[in-house]
C-alpha cells in the first residue's frame, strides 16, 4: 500500500505530501514564536525596570548569528549537491552544517553558565549590586536541640523526610538522635521509616479511639545528641525565615528550633545600579561598612562627567538641550550604573581614560579566580529585598531571554539530530531514490532555514535593542 | 488500490506491503486510519465517562453540602478498586465529604478532561480519523507513522493528566482555565516539583498539543493531496470541510497555548515572573518573586486559544450532522455552499473575537469595544450553519432513527446555547454575568445537549461501517430520552440561577451566601412543587435548583446505562448492516466493502457528483450516491476530469 | 523548481551572494545598535527593519518563498494575518489606546 504523492507531486497542487506537511508545521511554529514574541512585547511595554539593552554577550551572539546563517548556506549547497548527484560533496556540505548547530549549541551553554554564575542583589531601597556569591547564599542558624518531623496522615506533598530535605544542611556531621522512646540512632533511611510507620500506627490508632474522619498527622521529636548548626538556602526552606527568627521550616515540613547565628550575603561587586534608587547619593550601597563613600566619590563624579558631557554633546546653541536627558536610557546609565573592576576606587584620573570605552554594560563571564578585583561586602538581610542569579527568576527580561533562546536551542537541536538521520541513517534512499532524498533535505532544510529565521529576530531583540 | 496508482513513477523501499500483520501492529501500534480513529474515539469516549463521575461529585456537593458521599464508604471498601479511589478522591474527603479543596481539583479536572481527553479527541480526532481519508476516497492518511504518534502521544497526556491524581499534591485546582496568578503561586513549596500535580498538568498538555498538532497537519495534507479523482473542492462533503477547518483552528490557537503552560511552567518551576506582578503578597507575606509580569498576559495567550477551541468543540458537530441529516430526511443538505462559507467565516473570525472572555480584566474601553463588535459578527456565521441544518429539515421524510433524534435535539439546544452567547457578548451585560452559572448555562448547552448529542448522532450513524451491524434502536431511543431530560434539568436552571447571581465556583452551592440565593420565582415554586410530590423537602428558592440540577444529572447518568449496552452488545449481537450502504446514503465511505480493510476500497472509486443527491426528481431511487454514474453503476475513471495544474507561482 | 544542472549553479550562485548579504546585514545591524538615534524607539524600529529585511531574504531565496504554490502562499497569509492579531491586540490592549500618550 502506497500513499499517493510522497515523491512525486500531485498535479493541481504541484507539491508533494511532505512539502505540504512541513508548511503547515512551519505555520504552527510561526504561532508559537508569535506568542513567544507578542509576550515580550507584553512584557517590554509593561515592564517597571530600565529594559536591559547590550547586556548580553554581543560578541558571542554575533559569532552564533553568523554561525546559522552559514549552516543555511550549506544546507542548501547539500540539497543542490543531490540535485546535481555530486554525493560526496553531499555529505561534506551536510557534515558542515552539523558541526555548526553543534558550534551554535556549544557557545549557547558557555553563555548560558557565566549567567548561572553571576548574581544581582535588589537592596530594600531599589539599588541593586551585581556580582558573584563566592560561597552562594546560605542562612547559618544554630543551637538547635530537637528536630520536630510532621508525618502526614494522607498522601501529600508536605510529608517528612529528614534524610533528603533536613540531613544535607547539617554543618559537619551529623549527631545522633534520642527518639521519644528513649533509643539512640543515626537518622538514615532505615531508621527513618521505621519511625514513620511507627508514627503512621499511632495515628491509625488514634483515628479509630477518637472516630475521627481522617488520619490526622503525627509529629516525632527527635533529641539531638550534640546541638546542630545548619547552613541553609532560604530556598530550601518552606517560608523565607523572619529576621529574627527563633525557628525555621524545611521543605518537608521539618521545623527546628534554635537561633540565626550567620545570615550575611558575601558579594564580590562588579556593579552598582542606582536607576531604581530614590535618592542616589544616600543610597544604602555606600554605607561605611558596604562600599563607603569613596565609591560613592566615584560614582558622583562619574554621574557629573556624563552630565557635562551629554550637556556638550546635546547642546542647542541657545543654552538648552536638544534632549531631553531623562528619556535617554543610554544616558540614564551612564550616570547611575557604575562598573567597578577593582577593589578600590581609581584615581580619577585613571577613571577618566577608562570611562570613554566603559559605556556598556560589564562582561559576564568572570570566573572566580578574578575575585580579587572586586571589593567584597557583607550585606545584611534586613537590607537585602531580592536576590537571584542571572536566570529567569531575576526580571521579565530575563525569564523571556531563557525561554526563547531556549526554545530556540531545541529547535537547533531537533534540526542537527534530523539532518544528522538523514546524512547518517538514510545512505540507501541516497543511492537508490536520490530524488525522494532531495526531498527530505529540502523538507529539513525549510526548517532548518526557520530555525535561522527565528534567531535572526532574537538577535537584535534580546542582544542588541 | 485507487489513486496509488499515481505515485508509481519511482521505486520505493516499501517492501512490508502483503504480509498479514501481528495483533500488536494491527490493532495497539497501527498506522490504519480507522483503527487509530476507534483507539481516539474509545479513548475519548472513557474520558468523557470519567469526566462524567467527577462532575457527579461536584453536583453532590453542590446540593447536599458538607453530607457524605452516598456509598463512599462501600466504593472504598472494595479491594483494589477501593484503593484507587480513596488515593484519588478519598484521601481528600475526610468521612467522604467533599471539601473545597477536592472540589477544586474535580473542577479543574473536569473541565480538562472534557474538552482536552473527551471532546476531542472523539469528535475531532476520532471521527476525522474514521470517515474522512473514507469520504475524500483515499487509502490512508498522508502521514500513517505521524497518525500513530499523534494518537501515542494523546495516550500519554491522557495517562499524565490521570495519574495526576495520585501524586502527594493531588490534581490541579486552579479552573480548567489556569489563570495566574493563583496557579502560578498555588502550593509551589513543595519537596519536588515534579511530582506536583500542576507540574503534570502542564505537561500533559504539552503532549496534548503536540499530538493535535500533529493530526492536524496529516488531516489538512490529506484533504489536500489525496482526494480521489473527480473529488473537486465543492464536491467535498460537509464533514471533511468542516473537520479541515477545525484542523486549521488545531493547528494555529495550540500554540499559543502551548507558550502560556510553557511560560507558567518557567513560573512555577525556574521562579519566572511571566504572570506575576510587582508587588504580588500571599498570605500577608511578600512573595520571593521579581514581578514585573502579567496576569492579563496568561488571560490573553489562554483565550487565543480557547475560543477557537469552542469552535473545535462545535464544528465536529455541526460536520457530524450534516451527513446525519440528509441521510435520515432523505433530503439535500440546504445551503452547501452557504455552509461552507459560512464555516470559512467561523473559523477566520475565531482568532479575532477571543478577549470577550475578559471584559472584566480592565482591558480598555475601545480594546472591549472591538472585541464585543467581532464576537457580535461571528454569531452571523454560527447561525447560518445552524439554519442550514434546519432548514434541511424541511419537507423531508424524517426516519427517526437514534442518531436523528439526537441530530434534531442538537437543534434547539444548540440555538439556547448560541442564544444565550449573545448577551454575553456585551460587555455592560457581561458585568453582571461574568463568572456566574449564567456562564456555566451558556456554554454547557452548546457542548453538552449539543456536541455531545451530535457525536451520540455520529456514533450511531457510522457503527455499522466500523462493525457490519447496526445498533439496537429500542435501546437508541431509551438513551435519548432521558438523556434529553437529564441535560435540561441540569443546564436550563443554571440560566436562573446565573442572573440571581450565583458564583460558577462555590463548592458548597452558594450555602454561605444566604442573602443572593434566598431569591425565588416561579421556577423555584415549580421545582419545590415538584419535588414534594416525591416526599422530597426542597426550599423554594434558588438553593431548590440545586437540587434539580442534581437528579438531572442522576437521570442522565442512568440514561447512559443503555448506550454503554448497546455499545458492546451490538458488536455481535445487533442486527446486521446488510449491505455496505445501510442507511442508502451517499458519500464515499458507504462505498467501501464493510468493515473497510487496510487499504480501504476494493475499487477505485471516481466521483462525478456532489455530495447530498437525494431525491432528485425524476429518479427512481431516493439517492444518487457521489461514485455513481448512473444507478447502481460504479462511475469509470474516464468519467472524472483530470486535476487542473496549477502554474508554478 | 530550479531543476536542470545550469540553474542549480546558478542557484548556488545566488545563495553564497545572499549569504553575504546577510552577515553584512549583521554587521550593520550591530553597528546601528551602538548609534544614539534621537529616541530608542527609532533604534529599536531601525533594528526591526533590518531585521525584517534578513528575514525576507531568508524566507524568499533560502525557503525560495519568491517561487512557491499558490496553496503555501494561502496558509502563510493566514497565519501572518493570527500572528499580527496576536501583535497588535496584545500591545493595543495592554494599554488602553482611548488614553494613549506615546511610547
Ligand atoms: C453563538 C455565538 C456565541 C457567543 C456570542 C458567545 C459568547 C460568549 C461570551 C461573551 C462568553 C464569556 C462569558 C463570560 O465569561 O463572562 C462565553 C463563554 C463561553 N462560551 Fe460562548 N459564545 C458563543 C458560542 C459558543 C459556542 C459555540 C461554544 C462552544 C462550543 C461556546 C463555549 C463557551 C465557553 C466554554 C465559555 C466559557 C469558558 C469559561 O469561562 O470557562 N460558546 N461565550
Ligand atoms: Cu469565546
Amino acid at each position: 500500500m502506497d500513499i499517493p504523492y510522497t515523491v512525486s507531486a500531485r498535479p493541481d497542487t504541484g507539491l508533494y505530501n511532505a512539502k505540504v506537511g512541513v508548511w503547515l508545521f512551519l505555520a504552527s511554529e510561526v504561532m508559537l514564536f508569535g506568542g513567544l514574541f507578542s509576550a515580550y512585547i507584553f512584557l517590554r511595554v509593561g515592564a517597571d525596570y530600565p529594559w536591559p539593552v547590550h547586556e548580553l554577550n554581543v560578541t558571542m551572539g554575533f559569532i552564533n548569528t553568523l554561525v546559522l546563517i552559514g549552516s543555511s548556506v550549506t544546507v542548501l549547497l547539500a540539497w543542490a549537491s543531490i540535485k546535481l548527484r555530486k554525493f560526496t560533496a553531499y555529505k561534506v556540505y551536510m557534515a558542515i552544517t552539523i558541526a555548526c548547530a553543534l558550534t551554535f549549541m556549544v557557545i549557547k551553554s558557555f553563555e548560558y553558565r557565566s549567567k548561572f554564575t553571576h548574581y544581582s542583589v535588589t537592596m530594600t531601597d531599589g539599588t541593586i549590586l551585581t556580582g558573584h556569591l563566592p560561597h552562594g547564599f546560605d542562612i547559618e542558624f544554630g543551637e538547635v536541640n530537637e528536630l520536630t518531623l510532621t508525618v502526614a496522615g494522607k498522601t501529600a506533598s508536605i510529608d517528612a523526610n529528614p534524610v533528603s530535605y533536613v540531613l544535607p544542611y547539617i554543618k559537619g556531621t551529623a549527631p545522633s538522635f534520642k527518639t521519644e522512646a528513649g533509643e539512640d540512632i543515626q537518622l538514615d533511611s532505615t531508621s527513618f521509616a521505621k519511625l514513620a510507620d511507627e508514627a503512621r500506627a499511632k495515628a491509625r490508632e488514634k483515628q479509630k479511639a477518637e472516630g475521627l474522619k481522617e488520619t490526622p498527622n503525627w509529629s516525632i521529636k527527635l533529641k539531638a545528641a550534640s546541638p546542630i548548626t545548619f547552613s541553609v538556602p532560604p530556598s530550601k526552606l518552606l517560608a523565607k525565615p523572619a529576621l529574627d527568627a527563633k525557628s525555621i521550616s524545611f521543605r518537608d515540613g521539618t521545623t527546628v528550633e534554635g537561633k540565626i547565628i550567620n545570615d550575611k550575603m558575601t558579594i564580590e561587586v562588579d556593579g552598582v545600579d542606582l536607576r531604581g534608587t530614590p535618592e542616589k547619593e544616600k543610597s544604602l550601597a555606600w554605607n561605611e561598612h558596604y562600599l563607603g563613600s569613596a565609591w560613592k566619590n566615584f560614582f558622583i563624579h562619574q554621574r557629573d562627567e556624563a552630565i557635562a558631557e551629554f550637556s556638550k554633546k546635546y547642546d542647542d546653541g541657545k543654552g538648552g538641550l536638544s534632549r531631553d536627558p531623562n528619556k535617554s536610557a543610554t544616558h540614564q546609565k551612564e550616570q547611575f550604573y557604575l562598573h567597578i573592576h577593582s577593589p578600590k576606587p581609581e584615581s580619577h584620573e585613571a577613571s577618566n581614560a577608562a570611562h570613554g570605552a566603559e559605556v556598556h554594560a560589564p562582561k559576564e563571564g568572570h570566573d572566580a579566580g578574578h575575585a580579587s578585583h572586586h571589593p567584597e561586602v557583607q550585606l545584611e538581610r534586613k537590607d537585602v529585598q531580592f536576590y537571584s542569579n542571572f536566570t529567569p527568576k531575576l526580571n521579565s527580561y530575563y525569564a523571556i531571554y531563557f525561554t526563547l533562546t531556549g526554545l530556540h536551542g531545541l529547535h537547533v537541536i531537533a534540526g542537527a539530530l534530523v539532518l544528522a538521520y538523514f546524512l547518517i541513517f538514510d545512505g540507501r534512499r541516497l543511492r537508490e531514490n536520490p530524488e525522494h532524498m532531495a526531498n527530505r533535505i529540502e523538507v529539513g532544510g525549510l526548517f532548518w532555514h526557520f530555525v535561522d529565521l527565528v534567531w535572526i529576530f532574537l538577535f537584535p531583540l534580546l542582544y542588541l535593542l | 488500490m485507487s489513486a496509488a496508482a499515481h505515485s508509481h513513477d519511482h521505486a520505493h523501499d516499501h517492501g512490508h506491503d502483503h504480509h498479514e500483520l501481528g495483533f500488536v501492529n494491527k490493532y495497539i501500534f497501527s498506522t490504519d486510519h480507522k483503527v487509530i480513529g476507534i483507539q481516539y474515539a474509545i479513548t475519548g469516549l472513557l474520558f468523557l465517562l470519567f469526566g462524567f463521575f467527577l462532575m457527579m461529585l461536584m453536583r453532590w456537593s453542590i446540593a447536599y453540602p458538607g453530607q457524605p458521599i452516598p456509598g463512599f464508604d462501600v466504593v472504598s471498601s472494595i479491594p483494589g478498586l477501593g484503593w484507587v479511589f480513596n488515593e484519588m478522591i478519598g484521601r481528600w474527603a475526610p468521612g467522604g465529604v467533599v471539601n473545597g479543596e477536592l472540589y477544586n481539583m474535580l473542577g479543574a479536572m473536569h473541565g480538562t478532561i472534557m474538552v482536552f481527553l473527551g471532546i476531542v479527541p472523539l469528535g475531532f480526532a476520532g471521527f476525522v480519523n474514521f470517515v474522512m481519508p473514507l469520504q475524500i476516497g483515499t487509502i490512508d492518511m498522508a502521514f500513517p507513522k505521524l497518525n500513530m504518534w499523534s494518537y501515542w502521544l494523546f495516550f500519554v497526556s491522557g495517562v499524565m493528566m490521570f495519574a495526576s491524581f495520585f501524586v502527594g499534591t493531588g490534581s490541579v485546582q486552579t479552573g480548567w482555565t489556569m489563570y495566574s496568578p493563583l496557579a502560578s503561586t498555588t502550593s509551589i513549596a513543595v519537596t519536588n516539583v515534579w511530582m506536583h500535580g500542576h507540574t503534570w498538568w502542564l505537561l500533559a498538555m504539552v503532549f496534548n498539543i503536540s499530538a493535535s498538532l500533529l493530526g492536524s497537519v496529516n488531516v489538512i495534507t490529506t484533504v489536500i493531496n489525496l482526494r480521489a479523482k473527480g473529488m473537486t473542492w465543492m464536491r467535498m462533503p460537509f464533514f471533511c470541510w468542516a473537520m479541515f477547518i477545525v484542523s486549521f483552528l488545531l493547528l494555529l490557537a495550540f500554540p499559543p497555548l502551548e507558550v502560556a503552560a510553557l511560560l507558567q511552567f518557567s513560573d512555577r518551576v525556574f521562579g519566572s515572573s511571566f504572570f506575576l506582578p510587582t508587588g504580588l503578597m500571599e498570605g500577608g507575606q511578600h512573595l520571593d518573586i521579581s514581578g514585573g509580569g502579567s496576569p492579563l498576559l496568561y488571560q490573553h495567550l489562554f483565550w487565543f486559544l480557547a475560543h477557537p477551541e469552542v469552535y473545535v468543540l462545535i464544528l465536529p458537530a455541526f460536520a457530524i450532522l450534516a451527513e446525519v441529516i440528509p441521510a435520515n430526511t432523505r433530503r439535500p443538505l440546504w445551503g452547501y455552499k452557504a455552509m461552507v462559507y459560512g464555516a470559512l467565516t467561523l473559523g477566520f473570525l475565531s482568532f479575532l473575537v477571543w478577549a470577550h472572555h475578559m471584559y472584566l480584566t480592565g482591558m480598555g474601553t475601545m480594546m472591549s469595544t472591538y472585541f464585543q463588535i467581532t464576537t457580535v459578527l461571528i454569531s452571523v456565521p454560527s447561525v447560518i450553519l445552524l439554519t442550514g441544518l434546519m432548514i434541511s429539515l424541511w419537507g423531508g421524510s424524517i426516519r427517526f432513527t437514534p442518531q436523528m433524534l439526537f441530530a434534531s435535539a442538537f437543534l434547539p439546544m444548540f440555538g439556547i446555547g448560541g442564544l444565550t452567547g449573545l448577551p454575553l457578548a456585551f460587555t455592560f451585560i457581561d458585568l453582571a454575568l461574568h463568572d456566574t452559572y449564567y456562564v456555566i448555562g451558556h456554554f454547557h448547552y452548546v457542548v453538552a445537549p449539543g456536541t455531545i448529542f451530535a457525536l451520540f448522532a455520529g456514533i450511531y450513524h457510522w457503527y455499522p461501517k466500523a462493525t457490519g451491524r447496526k445498533m439496537n434502536e429500542f435501546l437508541g431511543k431509551l438513551h435519548f430520552w432521558p438523556s434529553l431530560l437529564g441535560m435540561n434539568m441540569i443546564f436550563a436552571p443554571m440560566f436562573i440561577q446565573g442572573m440571581g447571581g450565583f458564583h460558577r465556583r462555590w463548592y458548597d452551592g452558594g450555602k454561605y451566601f444566604e442573602q443572593t440565593s434566598s431569591a425565588s420565582n416561579w421556577f423555584t415554586e415549580f421545582t419545590s412543587s415538584f419535588f414534594s410530590i416525591f416526599g422530597m423537602d426542597v426550599p423554594n428558592n434558588l438553593f431548590g435548583l440545586n437540587v434539580m440540577m442534581s437528579v438531572g444529572a442522576f437521570v442522565l447518568a442512568l440514561g447512559q446505562v443503555p448506550f454503554i449496552l448497546n455499545f458492546f452488545l451490538s458488536i455481535k449481537g445487533g442486527k446486521e448492516a446488510g449491505s455496505d450502504n445501510p442507511w442508502n446514503a451517499t458519500t464515499l465511505e458507504w462505498a467501501a466493502p464493510t468493515p473497510p480493510p487496510h487499504g480501504n476500497f476494493d475499487f477505485e472509486p471516481v466521483v462525478v457528483r456532489g455530495p447530498y443527491e437525494y431525491s432528485v426528481p425524476g429518479m427512481e431511487q431516493d439517492f444518487f450516491p457521489q461514485w455513481e454514474s448512473e444507478p447502481g453503476k460504479r462511475a469509470e475513471p474516464s468519467a472524472a476530469p483530470v486535476p487542473a495544474v496549477t502554474a508554478h507561482h | 523548481m530550479a531543476d536542470s544542472p545550469e540553474e542549480i549553479y546558478k542557484s548556488i550562485k545566488k545563495i553564497k551572494v545572499i549569504g553575504l548579504m546577510l552577515a553584512v546585514f549583521t554587521i550593520l545591524t550591530v553597528g546601528l545598535s551602538y548609534v544614539e538615534l534621537p529616541t530608542h524607539s527609532l533604534n529599536i524600529i531601525v533594528g526591526m527593519i533590518l531585521a525584517t529585511i534578513k528575514a525576507a531574504l531568508v524566507a524568499l531565496i533560502f525557503m525560495h518563498l519568491n517561487h512557491e504554490k499558490v496553496l503555501i502562499y494561502k496558509f502563510l497569509a493566514f497565519t501572518i494575518t493570527f500572528v499580527l492579531a496576536l501583535f497588535i491586540l496584545f500591545y493595543a490592549s495592554s494599554t488602553d489606546p482611548l488614553v494613549f500618550d506615546g511610547f
